[in-house]
């Protein structure tokens, strides 16, 4: 069941910190790998779920596509001069951005790198 | 005119791992065939970049002062009442109003004579779709010329968008490079035109109910399911679609000259169900 969920958000600042924390347990002998295991799954499969359910922020964006691609249901955009209008009017304004997106059951989240 | 696609071309592929082999197997498509027009009557464009469709047809410009008809002023054609036995005045009648098929699509097929791996293609090349689950073929675009190609494992690919011959054949050399370029030993084979798609207004009304009804062999009329005239000429083999603005769809064709003569025949048809 857990291998259902895409494992890009322990790259994230808050899965790092997750992951050293779980190291660090593992190390002093607190937790068994097994068990960290087990967490990190949760972890994944929490954040899917909280992405989709409880963030609320939107955010438009506006650029020129330079290139797409659709394999394995993972879109991949790269955008040039792209521009990120966010809630409270802030422009946040880039040369390139790379998006990467992923299914997840039946909801859609994206991912950027 | 070289045969090998512009350096700059290097971009669609992937980075460096294959330009070296691309260098040991030389730029050129292997088993292409040179770069020029498929028939003769195609129009021999200076360069694959120009756009020929823009020029009227060899056959159909003749100078046009030879032409007495032409004299006569845009407003006054003659109006045959059968539009089968078309003298060459006739058909000179529409060039001379200015009125040429403008081309609008061109679909070609090419088969690259190699089994592909659509998930690498998918996965190295840039602005490629591939969804087993929906449609086994990758889909690929490219900007210049602006086309889209499905390439299937078979290796048969399909290109369609050119808005000319030269265009539909540069670009199926372009995404033969692609595919090639990921390490496929992909030829440039059968290349074949197959389907031309034009469009014209020849700028008044019709009465589409008269056309149906006087050319009921060709024609298929019912305005509840489309709005357009259904017209399948037999000679040249094109369909039309006509609609009561004027505005001319002609698709089927295989060169553009069938589209050109479809035109210049349906031309004259057009004239005598012009709406008063």
């Amino acid at each position: 069941m857990a291998s259902a969920y895409y494992e890009f958000y322990r790259g994230s600042s808050i899965g790092m910190a997750l992951t050293d924390s779980l190291d660090e347990l593992i190390t002093s002998g607190a937790i068994t790998p097994q068990l960290a295991m087990k967490v990190l799954q949760q972890f994944d499969k929490s954040l899917a779920d909280t992405m989709v359910k409880q963030v609320k922020a939107k955010t438009t964006l506006k650029g020129h596509l330079k290139t797409y691609r659709l394999c394995d249901d993972v879109w991949t955009f790269i955008v040039k001069q792209a521009s990120f209008k966010m809630e409270q009017n802030e422009m946040i304004t880039t040369p390139r951005i790379k998006i990467i997106a992923c299914k997840n059951g039946d909801a859609i989240e994206a991912g950027k790198k | 005119m070289s045969f090998a696609l512009p350096a700059r071309q290097v971009t669609f592929g992937r980075p460096s791992q294959y330009q070296q082999q691309q260098q040991q197997n030389g730029l050129a498509l292997p088993g292409g065939n040179p770069y020029q027009p498929q028939n003769a009557l195609a129009l021999p464009g200076p360069s694959p970049l120009s756009n020929p469709y823009q020029q009227p047809s060899k056959s159909q410009s003749p100078p046009p002062p030879t032409n007495a008809n032409a004299v006569a002023g845009p407003s006054t054609p003659p109006v045959p009442s059968t539009p089968i036995p078309l003298t060459l005045e006739q058909q000179h009648i529409t060039a001379v109003e200015g009125i040429v098929p403008t081309l609008q699509n061109i679909v070609a097929t090419v088969n690259l004579d190699c089994r592909l791996d659509l998930k690498t293609i998918a996965l190295h090349a840039r602005n490629a779709e591939y969804n087993p689950k929906r449609f086994a073929a990758v889909i690929m675009r490219i900007r210049d010329p602006k086309t889209t190609a499905l390439i299937f494992a078979s290796g048969k690919m399909v290109v369609t968008g050119a808005k000319s011959e030269d265009d539909s054949r540069l670009a199926s050399r372009k995404y033969a490079r692609i595919v090639q370029k990921l390490g496929f030993e992909a030829k440039f084979s059968e290349f074949k035109i197959q389907n031309i798609v034009g469009s014209c207004d020849v700028k008044f009304p019709i009465r589409l109910e008269g056309l149906a009804y006087s050319h009921g062999q060709f024609s298929s009329y019912e305005p509840e399911l489309f709005p357009g005239l259904i017209y399948r000429m037999i000679k040249p083999k094109v369909v039309l679609l006509i609609f009561v603005s004027g505005k001319i769809v002609l698709t089927g064709a295989k060169i553009r000259e069938e589209i050109y003569t479809a035109f210049n025949q349906i031309y004259t048809v057009l004239c005598e169900f012009r709406k008063p």
